[in-house]
């Protein structure tokens, strides 16, 4: 593994809080700069919508989905931990991931900040989430809230939607329902990494 | 001898689907061979060398100048940011309704279609509509077969296509413009109806992906950091549609002048003559697959249409043509899949030989030809697996290419079979 996580565990816990809010900002940051048309974007204003779809996400309580659930084997290859379909409403959770987050973040010594059987919920939760997020009301809400413009007339705004966002408020509702102590993103980079680097392993060996 | 050139154009086929040759090396090895079965002399009239080779090669120049134009126009699109900010707007506004994204992606992709084809045009608009449409929601296979659909959508007034058929079918340019507008609404309906259906059947889909996000703020390519193309740059894929559909110019002019207004609407004076410059140069790069490829089809054709070929093949041919309307309909529909898989009905391989020779026999009237053709390009440009547009955005996407033929294979064969009714009822 390579990369600066923030810090570990041992620290001033003060210090370790905001050091983490602002490791995990810079991972949400990351993802909307990587997703499609926000290639010319001001840092800062992706920092302000990572900002105001992370808080929308902790703020969320979505109502009961009737959403079935199934395990499935694939998900590595796949580059996959979990699935959500609306047509049939079906959250995919992809059982061989899961595991291999499991064992990452004991080996990393995560476990604190991602408890045993959290990936499993945490999965189950971002899935739910996004079936939230397709609720009109709940659209209009999200797009109010991250407040980018697509056209103004007068006093009358037009809110635009911001490609990525629903991602990070997902990621955000699964770790307030869930209580981690990181940003599912966090996980979500390392076991990138993990799987990329047996991939190589794999060919070099 | 009609059996036999019948027996060698099997064996390029064969040739072609083994992928033991590229399709121009194939064709260019199958229209000498044909003309030597049909007794041809090595030079002089009618001849291998002088006829075959010589005159068939540079027969569709008109075609391959206009091919040039329109990959020019589409490096463009894409150095000026034209396409990814008509895309990034329909995000924008349609975001939150992935039908209305995937909607809005198909127009992008059809007015691309218009100015350029081929893998080139699915890059155009598919680089930042695949994912785009993924990240709203849209399923991978629907996503993908969006881009193609909207290009077939495009490709009834993509303008090199209508100087292709005008030049290798010997038809004037209106006969071949008022079959393309009849040709247009059923590629409309079909699309409209694959986003809508497809939309449909599989609702929206979103992942927990272990991808990484990829970039960052910092890095960004020039052509990135210069923001958003003006509005009334964005017009330009309509410019040479509107002067050739409307004001009937003819290709060329109007192609450049989309060239031009995509340039003084987007472009300082004093980099006007670097772009104009670095553009061509790469829109020779993107055409120059389609212009080998028709370099042979030029010299296949001409082999095809020698007196001893079309002498040999005719009394074959006519035995197993259908000449009732309902017939033709009903065998030409059922016969779209040979245009899959670099088939022999594909009008871009020996498809054109096969048109080259029910015109030259007199078999069917050349615009019956045309209908025929046109209404088989619809499939290939879509469903094909093999095709160079359809295996790009299928793989962009994340998905076999044999996904997306199987998805959007039932509405081109709809087009197909509009396209040879409306043949049928008009030229027959």
């Amino acid at each position: 593994m390579s990369g600066d996580h923030g810090p570990g565990p041992g620290r001033d816990h003060g210090l370790d809080r905001d050091v983490c809010r602002d490791h995990d900002l810079d991972l949400a940051v990351r993802l909307l700069a990587g997703t499609p048309t926000h290639e010319g974007r001001d840092p800062q204003l992706l920092r302000r919508w990572a900002e105001a779809a992370e808080e929308f996400g902790r703020q969320m309580s979505p109502g009961p989905v009737p959403v079935r659930v199934v395990e499935r084997d694939g998900g590595l290859a796949a580059g996959l931990l979990a699935r959500y379909r609306s047509r049939p409403p079906v959250v995919e959770v992809y059982v061989d991931t899961v595991d291999r987050a499991e064992r990452l973040v004991a080996e990393l010594g995560w476990r604190h900040w991602f408890p045993a059987g959290s990936v499993l919920a945490a999965a189950l939760a971002h899935e739910r989430a996004h079936a939230w997020l397709h609720h009109a009301h709940v659209r209009a809400e999200f797009k109010r809230a991250l407040g980018h413009t697509a056209l103004r007339l007068g006093p009358r705004r037009l809110y635009a939607h911001v490609a990525g966002a629903d991602e990070l408020a997902a990621h955000a509702y699964a770790r307030a329902a869930c209580g981690l102590g990181r940003s599912p993103l966090l996980l979500t980079e390392a076991l990138a990494a993990a799987c990329s680097e047996s991939e190589t392993d794999r060919w070099v060996s | 001898m009609g059996v036999v050139i019948l027996l060698l154009m099997a064996a390029g086929v064969a040739a072609m689907l083994t992928r033991r040759l590229p399709t121009a090396f194939a064709l260019v090895l199958l229209a000498v061979t044909i003309a030597f079965a049909a007794g041809a002399p090595l030079t002089g009239k009618n001849s291998v060398l002088d006829t075959v080779l010589q005159e068939g090669a540079p027969a569709l120049a008109a075609t391959m100048i206009a091919i040039l134009l329109g990959s020019w126009l589409g490096k463009l699109l894409e150095e000026t940011g034209i396409a990814a900010t008509l895309v990034r707007k329909i995000v924008e506004f349609g975001g939150d309704r992935p039908v209305f994204v995937a909607l809005g992606v198909l127009a992008v992709s059809a007015l691309v279609g218009t100015v350029t084809g081929s893998a080139p045009a699915a890059m155009l608009a598919g680089l930042i509509g695949i994912p785009a449409m993924i990240a709203v929601g849209i399923p991978k296979v629907t996503a993908a077969g969006t881009i193609l659909m909207g290009i077939a959508v495009g490709v009834p007034f993509e303008l090199p296509v209508w100087q292709f058929f005008s030049t290798a079918l010997e038809l004037p340019m209106d006969t071949v413009r008022g079959f393309m507008v009849k040709l247009f609404p059923f590629a409309l309906v079909a699309a409209v109806a694959y986003v809508l259906v497809e939309s449909r059947r599989r609702g929206v889909e979103h992942t927990w992906s272990l991808r990484s996000p990829a970039g960052g703020p910092t890095s960004r390519s020039r052509r990135q950091l210069l923001g958003d193309a003006p509005w009334y740059a964005l017009l330009t894929p309509v410019v040479p549609l509107v002067l050739a559909l409307g004001f009937e110019l003819a290709i060329i002019p109007s192609l450049l002048a989309g060239v031009v207004y995509a340039l003084v609407t987007t472009t300082r004076p004093r980099e006007m003559n670097r772009r104009l410059l670095r553009t061509l140069y790469g829109g020779f790069e993107v055409a120059a697959p389609p212009i080998t490829l028709f370099v042979a089809i030029g010299i296949l054709l001409a082999a095809v249409k020698l007196p001893g070929a079309v002498d040999a093949l005719e009394p074959l041919v006519k035995a197993v043509s259908p000449q009732n309307a309902v017939l033709f309909v009903v065998v030409f529909t059922v016969l779209v899949p040979l245009c899959l898989y670099r088939g022999p009905l594909n009008v871009f391989g020996l498809g054109a030989g096969i048109a080259g020779v029910l015109i030259a026999t007199g078999i069917y009237p050349a615009t019956a030809v045309l209908g025929m053709a046109t209404s088989y390009n619809q499939v290939f440009g879509v469903a094909d697996p093999t095709s160079t547009q359809t295996v790009w955005a299928a793989q962009y996407a994340g998905v076999s290419p044999q996904q997306v033929m199987v998805r959007t294979l039932p509405y081109v064969w709809a087009v197909a079979l509009g396209g040879l009714c409306v043949t049928a009822t008009t030229y027959l």
